[in-house]
């Protein structure tokens, strides 16, 4: 009995402070992202008041039009959306594609392209960042929604993600279709890719999230104001030592909003999807 | 027309057509780059791209000679001492403590997850903010504190661990749940064996959870400092290497000397040429480790 009284004892003094620290980190990741929330509703003369307020006094949508005033933020927003929707729906073609014929086909050159294509998602893009400025460059395809979606299609680690998927599905089902008389794109497009629909909703998510918050790449290939995505263009707004916090804010939380539902939807997806994707199978 | 569309159902042709796109694709916008960082590194690029002069070994001697490059493998090796340790231990202890499935822990590592999310747009303009030292909500709290009113983002010496700072907010809900998911798979008899021994909470972990989750520690380790050595982005949107070339990466001296007025690509090229050779050093030595304790 008295064993495990000590035992429960000792257990308090290690279960608060534990559960402190966890709460602490808690607060550490949502206190920015609610502050700059906050913020983006209050006035200009609230936001630079020392000391700064956390919820607002007064709540205004100034700044909302403000920042559509300093930079033309709904052009931006087009533009991710482009950005991010063709890229996503060619990587989804693509990508799957690839990863069926890795799965369910045997030809020729197999392991060597196979082999190739690992072999890319051990390449940083900032090593490369250079050349393939000049590829797409020298290719016409500078400043142009071309330019910004072809090469970030091919994605090695979303080809060996839907490879995996495509390696639970049963052999037979091809074999099946085949007799009925499906063309092989139609055996995949039909019977298969559904088969593995949440892989292709992880790679959605992926490929959403990783082009709406992309800001290297939007950067090189891009000149023209008109060109700019949203997480660039507020990139170079902010960059311009700006005392506008107010549209600054406004800005940020409406880059941040459509991945927030997202998350909120497809948590899930997010995490696998991150966790498991790249060098691991 | 039908003819070729027979041709190519057959299915060990029609494998080709499926991998195509993404072949060619890699291979212009992958493979050719990569050679091409490796060729550009001995050539020098005028800022019109017309022409390019070979140049030999220049370029490379030049990097060792240049005092900025040389300071931004410092700012890029102090950044990875920092952020990559204490990452990648920080989130093997919180996993620990949030492996259990239950409604605590999965709301935490929704939270914790939050960030990934966010773009480096997002992250800078937040934690700009809230550490600014004339609007920062953070700043002002540790000064109502007694800490006196700290420039985090404007001193040198200090700025570059609130870069680290942020890298590790950014990224270590991905590190939680990798090790959550590795901690899940370790067989729940060693700790209930380990529990009838009368071991504690953090014998069990020093004992079971690390040893069992080794080749998961190496994992995120090689991808931690490959991350970790490329870092730009959230330099780019919060300091932009300042102040006085504090938090100036080497990928950030990069993009400047490829992509601004005094544009250089032969010479960019051979920087991103050196580092490339030091992340695979640094990842090979990684994977090897990974794949023994595996």
């Amino acid at each position: 009995m008295k064993k495990k009284k000590t035992i429960s004892i000792g257990k308090v003094f290690f279960n608060v402070p534990v559960a402190l620290i966890l709460i602490i980190i808690a607060l550490l990741v949502l206190v920015p992202v609610i502050w700059m929330t906050f913020s983006a509703f209050k006035t200009e003369r609230e936001i630079i008041s020392w000391p700064p307020t956390f919820i607002p006094k007064t709540f205004t949508l100034e700044n909302f039009v403000d920042v559509q005033g300093r930079i033309n933020i709904i052009r931006y927003i087009a533009n991710s959306v482009i950005y991010a929707g063709v890229t996503t729906a060619l990587a989804v073609v693509v990508n799957s594609m690839a990863g069926y014929a890795y799965a369910f086909y045997e030809f020729k050159g197999k392991t060597g392209t196979f082999l190739m294509t690992l072999a890319t998602m051990m390449v940083p893009f900032q090593v490369i960042m250079v050349p393939l400025f000049l590829v797409v460059y020298k290719m016409g395809m500078y400043d142009t929604y071309w330019g910004l979606i072809i090469p970030r299609v091919a994605v090695a680690g979303s080809i060996f993600m839907m490879r995996a998927a495509f390696t639970g599905i049963p052999k037979e089902m091809a074999e099946a279709a085949r007799i009925d008389g499906l063309s092989e794109f139609g055996i995949f497009w039909k019977i298969m890719l559904p088969q593995v629909k949440p892989a292709v909703i992880t790679l959605v998510i992926l490929s959403v999230n990783g082009s709406w918050n992309d800001l290297l790449w939007p950067m090189i290939v891009t000149s023209s104001t008109e060109m700019r995505t949203l997480a660039n263009g507020l990139a170079l707004f902010i960059g311009q030592n700006t005392i506008e916090y107010g549209a600054a804010f406004a800005g940020a939380l409406v880059s941040l909003l459509p991945m927030f539902v997202l998350y909120m939807f497809g948590q899930k997806y997010f995490v696998e999807g991150m966790s498991s994707g790249g060098l691991k199978g | 027309m039908e003819k070729i569309r027979k041709y190519w159902n057959r299915p060990s042709r029609s494998a080709y057509v499926f991998i195509a796109p993404s072949i060619i694709l890699l291979i212009l916008f992958n493979i050719i780059p990569l050679i091409m960082a490796f060729g550009l590194s001995f050539f020098d690029v005028p800022i019109t791209m017309n022409h390019a002069t070979f140049v030999g070994w220049d370029n490379f001697v030049e990097a060792f000679h240049d005092p900025r490059f040389i300071n931004s493998l410092k700012v890029t090796a102090i950044f990875t001492g920092i952020e990559v340790p204490v990452q990648v231990l920080g989130a093997l202890v919180i996993a620990a403590f949030i492996s259990k499935n239950n409604k605590r822990n999965k709301f935490l590592r929704a939270v914790y997850f939050l960030p990934v999310i966010c773009s480096a747009t997002v992250i800078g303009i937040m934690w700009r903010m809230i550490l600014h030292s004339n609007i920062g909500f953070i700043t002002a709290a540790l000064q109502s504190m007694g800490l006196g009113k700290i420039n985090f983002m404007n001193t040198p010496g200090l700025t570059i661990f609130v870069i680290s700072f942020i890298s590790i907010w950014r990224s270590f809900g991905i590190s939680t749940i990798i090790y959550v998911t590795a901690i899940q798979q370790v067989s729940p008899s060693l700790f209930e064996a380990a529990q009838m021994d009368g071991a504690g909470k953090i014998l069990q972990f020093l004992h079971i959870t690390v040893p069992s989750i080794r080749p998961t520690f190496w994992y995120i380790m090689m991808t931690r400092f490959a991350g970790a050595l490329q870092i730009f982005d959230i330099i780019y949107v919060t300091t932009n290497g300042g102040p006085n070339y504090t938090t100036e990466s080497t990928v950030s001296y990069i993009y400047s000397r490829a992509f601004s007025s005094n544009s250089s690509m032969g010479y960019a090229s051979a920087m991103s040429v050196v580092l490339f050779i030091i992340i695979m050093f640094i990842t090979v030595l990684m994977y090897r480790r990974m794949v023994k304790e595996d």
